[in-house]
């Protein structure tokens, strides 16, 4: 099997590493560096649970091989907190017991992340559609959408994160 | 309606237990410290991975490993030959009538499900031992594969050579001549056939094992998806011979269970063996496909019921007939589950005279069946509440007060079922009508009349469910047929400056044990939260447990932390006393401090009490040093939750496709430690019970292939497929523990299956649909409305 | 699973088709994925690896070119076994199945064949058989299978397997079709013709 050198920005950390081709994203992250956050449900693309950022997209990180994402930069949920203060989502998934055994959690706040950054004050509706990749089997969903509408009611419905991803 | 958190730091310990606090177990868990299993790495780990059974039923002709024992980066195969120990997964729950088989771990002469294990290979990483998978050569002869209960005991080929006609069990429960005599009385009789189909778990994160084996002194420690620890350490210690005080087991951080975490499958047995074996660190994470193939099923039964009624529509009797798929083995509790779980709570809400049920147990090629979230109590729920509403159609009554005039009156409790269950308490009309408020019942009924005049369908189902949890008095379960006691164990441990440390044998896995344990602790001592930590999920720490499953935590596991906390405190009374130089009679404990009677200034906090106790410098006579207790709750008696779930539905005919209006959840769990955890358990458990009323379902093919092995097959509810739930709450205390909970785990996947059900049936009752089987899919919607013509 | 269905080829005789789906070469290289396909004494011994290497490099011709007479004299018969490999992509994965087929009836117009194939983790069962008509304008090909397929390939689904299953029979059938076109289109395509019926 074909060996590549590849570089990845994570969570603003430049890391060099030696993958398989066929090596996923998702197992580059976990297995080689580290980054246990985005957890594996599925591994064809149905649950969600291991969205990441690449160059500030929500991807899930099982579609993608590592090669692929040479020279990218990636937030893993590892990178959502600055400076010890959590990112708006991580306070309002708290808040809001958005999360029960928090399997799903780092792909669902990726994935709100990213949706939040192009939505100002979304309906519910419009949020429950926007989770339609990232499956949870605890929650029901509802505290899950409470915690998004929260979090955009904390970053002021401009998108303006406050820290956290880019 | 959502209920508001509050930052535990700002409460006071008087009044933490019942507020609804943020979860302590978050923070980890919204930053990706946690650990699950998966996340762990060992130096030196190998990665292991099990070649399955193509086939659903198949002897095996021929095993060939030599190309996989070839490949690069392939440490070991082995196959059932290589398995030296007794290697036979055991069954925990036994009846008279049960046929025992043997469930081997690797199978060797036959398989008998599809994923069935048949060899395992360990390799340096994951991908080689994928890869090495494809390398095994397997013969087979195949068989005749049989996958549906009934079919499996008419004729169905044999399965197991000791089973004959593939029958598991038959058991019954209730009093045949009684329900005879009702049913030969009655003025009105209805009845259905029912299905209740099999569902996947689908906890979303996969089952794994990471196994460590350190030869110089036999000591394997093995982290694994468990919700009981400790009861799989005793049944892996047989399976694969290893002294239980050598076998560490570990629940690292679990990503859901449902019930398929707690039985002892394979894989993991597997996992500790094959580490003992390449005497290096093995990790088995399972695939998606591979949860599908082999996780434990639930639900799987094929029932026929009949309701007995006098002329006023009292109901006098019941009669069940059930035949329950238990697939190709008996997993570990399995045939508790379409028994005692299912039988006894068939009275449901009702004052029913005599009630009758017959189970027939059934091997089939699909995956074993057990325990899935509700286990046995959806079952019979379901047939229950959709026999009352047919049976309230039947004699053209209002559904609502059809079960207001059958129910439990509340002045009754304890009330005895004629299925051998004692009710602890109730208050069933409180649920209903505050359902009806909800619902705004009367209008619904004007609004449906005029739609129905436009062409549209409305429709409203209730739910008006029991169930039995708390699992359950050592003696009772003793007598029918558990090989464990199912109490719970707990030690409280001070330490010397103060702080605490509770560890409990319960596991929790998503249910946010680590707050309300803190709670009721924070409670108990009157201590702040942040004082307080809780240990779960380790046999190495935690001195014995029986696990999370059947809403037993707060209940059982509760209970026993309480109990342990009292005793802690009186221990403290006596330093205390002693150290304030009073009587201990005249010592009272309130927030955490100990004061004299009448002298409100003589006292001495707890935690200081702590400090002393271990200085030891002066301890009253008789006392130890230091300062924890432990403690074994055996509950007295099942508790028993009810409420009232109701869906308000549109059905569109021509299309078949349902729109939720309304789901109201009004339930009973007695006092609720953490009233926001409480109202998480029962919106996923409904989402669970909508996932089985419109979407899920197992399904096979004559030979027993599974046509839905993947998520895009097997529809788990999406954010989009769950209604947006209202829910509330009465209090009805259980009078059998010292918190007066009940449980909430499950409450809501076994209400809502059959709210929804009602709710379509009701809609469609201008068509003349008396029944649709779940999952209701559109196009099965569509069909029970042309099926009889189409016209309203 | 069941699959039917019928495929015209227009222009050419019942006889041509019938000796063209006789000769294993035919199929060998009308069949899309297929390696080999070898008659075989014993069926249930086969070494598929000693096959694949004694498969020599070229294939002798086939129609039009080929000798009729030698054609038939290869072609089927009732009773007889073939070993074949067939590679096939189904969704992300490309089992090589070594499959077995018997041929149950060979009479024309009417033929049946049986098989199995196996692949790592994947396997499947087959009854087949086809029946020739002419008609109008040409030749109609009735077919008929019924397959039982296991393992990995089965749980993907008959929303993967069946498109797989229409390509397969297309394919194998506008190949065949192309070829004997090109029968027709050759100049002596008459007399060929005739020659070929005069054998039946
Ligand atoms: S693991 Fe990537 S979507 Fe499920
Ligand atoms: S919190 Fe468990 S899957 Fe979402």
């Amino acid at each position: 099997m074909a060996e590549h050198d590849i570089t990845l920005t994570v969570n603003g950390n430049e890391q060099e590493l030696t993958v398989e081709s066929r090596t996923l994203l998702v197992h580059a992250l976990r297995d080689e560096l580290g980054y246990t956050g985005p957890n594996v449900g599925c591994e064809s693309s149905m649950c969600g649970a291991c969205t990441v950022h690449v160059d500030g997209k929500a991807v899930k990180s099982c579609t993608m091989l590592a090669v692929q994402a040479d020279g990218t930069d990636v937030t893993t949920v590892e990178g959502l907190d600055q400076d010890g203060e959590f990112h708006p989502i991580q306070e309002a998934f708290q808040e809001e017991h958005g999360l029960q055994c928090g399997y799903c959690t780092p792909g669902m706040m990726m994935t709100a992340v990213d949706f939040l950054d192009d939505h100002d004050d979304p309906g519910r509706e419009e949020i429950r559609e926007a989770l339609e990749g990232n499956l949870c089997r605890c929650t029901g969903y509802q505290n899950i959408v409470n915690a998004v509408e929260t979090a955009s009611n904390k970053m002021g419905g401009s998108g303006a994160a406050a820290g956290g991803d880019d | 309606m959502s209920i508001e958190t509050e930052d535990p730091s700002e409460i006071d310990p008087a009044e933490i237990l019942g507020s609804a606090i943020e979860r302590r177990e978050d923070p980890a868990l919204i930053t990706g410290d946690a650990e699950y299993t998966d996340d762990i790495q060992i130096p030196r780990m190998t990665h292991m991975a099990v070649k399955r059974s193509q086939h659903a039923h198949a002897r095996i002709e021929d095993v060939d490993t030599s190309e996989a024992e070839a490949m690069d980066g392939v440490v070991d195969v082995f196959t059932a030959e290589d398995i030296d120990v007794p290697g036979s997964l055991p069954v925990g729950w036994l009846l008279e009538t049960l046929e025992q088989v043997d469930h081997p771990i690797l199978a060797g002469e036959k398989v008998r499900y599809q994923g069935d294990g048949v060899a395992i290979v360990v390799a340096e990483d994951r991908y080689t031992a994928q890869d090495a998978l494809d390398a095994i050569d397997v013969e087979y002869e195949r068989l005749d594969a049989v996958t549906d209960p009934s079919d499996a005991l008419n004729g169905g080929p044999e399965i197991h050579d000791d089973a004959a006609d593939n029958v598991a069990f038959e058991w019954e429960i209730g009093n045949a001549d009684e329900t005879e005599e009702a049913f030969e009385e009655a003025a009105h009789t209805v009845d259905l056939e029912v299905e209740n189909q099999l569902l996947i778990p689908n906890a979303m994160e996969p089952r794994a094992a990471v196994a460590d084996y350190n030869p110089s002194d036999n000591q394997i420690d093995l982290a694994m998806t468990t919700q009981n620890p400790h009861v799989h350490r005793l049944l892996m210690a047989g399976v694969i011979d290893h002294p239980e005080n050598k076998l560490s087991i570990r629940a690292p951080d679990v990503g859901g269970g449902f019930g398929s975490k707690i039985h002892h499958y394979a894989d993991e047995a597997l996992t500790a063996w094959a580490a003992k074996q390449v005497e290096r660190p093995v990790k088995w994470v399972a695939t998606r496909s591979e949860t599908y193939q082999t996780d434990a099923l639930g639900r799987g039964h094929e029932t026929h019921g009949q309701v007995a009624m006098d002329e006023d529509g009292n109901i006098t009797g019941l009669k069940v007939d059930t035949k329950a798929n238990l697939g190709a083995y008996l997993s570990t509790f399995a045939p508790s589950i379409p028994t005692y779980l299912y039988g006894t709570l068939l009275s449901g809400q009702y004052e029913i005279p005599a009630i009758h049920c017959e189970v027939t147990g059934a091997f089939t090629n699909v995956p074993p069946v057990d325990a899935y979230r509700g286990a046995g109590r959806p079952e019979a729920s379901y047939i229950v509440e959709r026999l009352v509403k047919h049976a309230a159609e039947h004699m053209d009554m209002d559904p609502a007060e059809f079960r207001r005039q059958n129910f439990v009156p509340g002045d009754a409790f304890p009330y005895e079922t004629p299925v051998a269950m004692v009710y602890d308490s109730g208050d069933y009309e409180k649920t209903l009508d505050r359902a009806l408020e909800m619902l705004d019942y009367e209008e619904f009924r004007e609004r449906q009349e005029a739609a129905r005049e436009e062409g549209r369908y409305l429709g409203v189902g209730f739910s008006a469910y029991i169930e039995a949890c708390g699992i359950a008095p050592s003696e009772l379960v003793g007598q029918l047929g558990a090989q464990a006691g199912l109490w719970e164990s707990s030690l409280v441990r001070f330490q010397p400056s103060g702080t605490v440390t509770a560890y409990l044998g319960t596991s929790g896995h998503g249910q946010g044990h680590d707050t309300t344990y803190s709670q009721i602790l924070a409670s108990e001592l009157g201590l702040d939260i942040e004082d307080i930590d809780i240990v779960e999920g380790d046999t190495d720490e935690i001195p014995q447990g029986m696990g999370t499953y059947g809403s037993r935590s707060a209940a059982v596991g509760g209970s026993a932390l309480v109990q342990s906390a009292r005793k802690v405190v009186e221990k403290a009374k006596k330093i205390a006393a002693h150290q304030l130089e009073a009587s201990e009679d005249d010592i009272e404990f309130e927030d955490g401090e100990f004061r004299v009677a009448g002298a409100p200034d003589r006292s001495m906090h707890i935690q200081d009490v702590a400090g002393a106790a271990y200085l030891a410098h002066d301890m009253p006579d008789d006392v130890e040093p230091g300062l924890e207790a432990s403690s074994f709750y055996d509950p007295e008696n099942f508790v028993f939750p009810f409420g009232m779930h109701a869906a308000i539905v549109e059905v569109d005919p021509d299309t078949g496709e349902i729109d939720f209006e309304t789901y109201v959840a009004v339930d009973d769990v007695g006092n609720q430690i953490n009233p926001k955890i409480v109202e998480g358990q029962i919106h996923g458990g409904v989402a669970q019970g909508v996932g089985q009323a419109l979407y899920e379902g197992a399904e096979y093919d004559e030979n027993g292939q599974l046509l839905t092995g993947s998520m895009q097959d097997y529809t788990v509810p999406k954010a989009m497929h769950v209604p947006e739930m209202e829910t509330d709450s009465t209090v009805t205390e259980s009078p059998h523990n010292p918190l007066g909970v009940k449980g909430v785990g499950e409450a809501g996947t076994i209400a809502a299956p059959q709210a929804i059900v009602n709710a379509v049936v009701d809609a469609l009752e201008p068509f003349g649909v008396e029944n649709i089987e779940m999952p209701l899919k559109e196009e099965r919607v569509w069909r029970a409305i042309h099926e009889n013509g189409g016209d309203a | 699973m069941e699959f039917e269905g019928t495929f015209t080829i227009e222009e050419v005789s019942p006889e041509e088709v019938w000796l063209s789906l006789s000769d294993p070469y035919m199929i060998k290289q009308s069949l899309p994925g297929c390696q080999f396909l070898t008659e075989v004494e014993d069926p249930d011994d086969v070494d598929f690896e000693e096959l694949r290497e004694a498969e020599p490099d070229e294939d002798p011709p086939l129609l039009p070119e080929a000798d009729p007479d030698e054609v038939a004299a290869r072609g089927f018969d009732e009773g007889s076994h073939y070993a074949a490999l067939l590679e096939l992509k189904v969704g992300a994965v490309k089992p090589s199945f070594r499959t077995v087929v018997t041929i149950d009836e060979w009479d024309h117009p009417v033929g049946s064949a049986s098989g199995e194939g196996d692949a790592s983790g994947s396997s499947f069962e087959m009854d087949s058989g086809m029946e020739l008509s002419e008609t109008d304008e040409g030749v109609a090909i009735a077919w008929h299978a019924e397959a039982d397929v296991f393992g990995r390939i089965a749980q993907m689904g008959q929303r993967v397997i069946n498109p797989v299953a229409d390509r397969v029979v297309s394919r194998f059938f506008s190949n065949i079709e192309d070829q004997l076109t090109e029968v027709a289109e050759e100049d002596e395509s008459s007399g060929l013709r005739d020659r070929i019926k005069g054998m039946f």
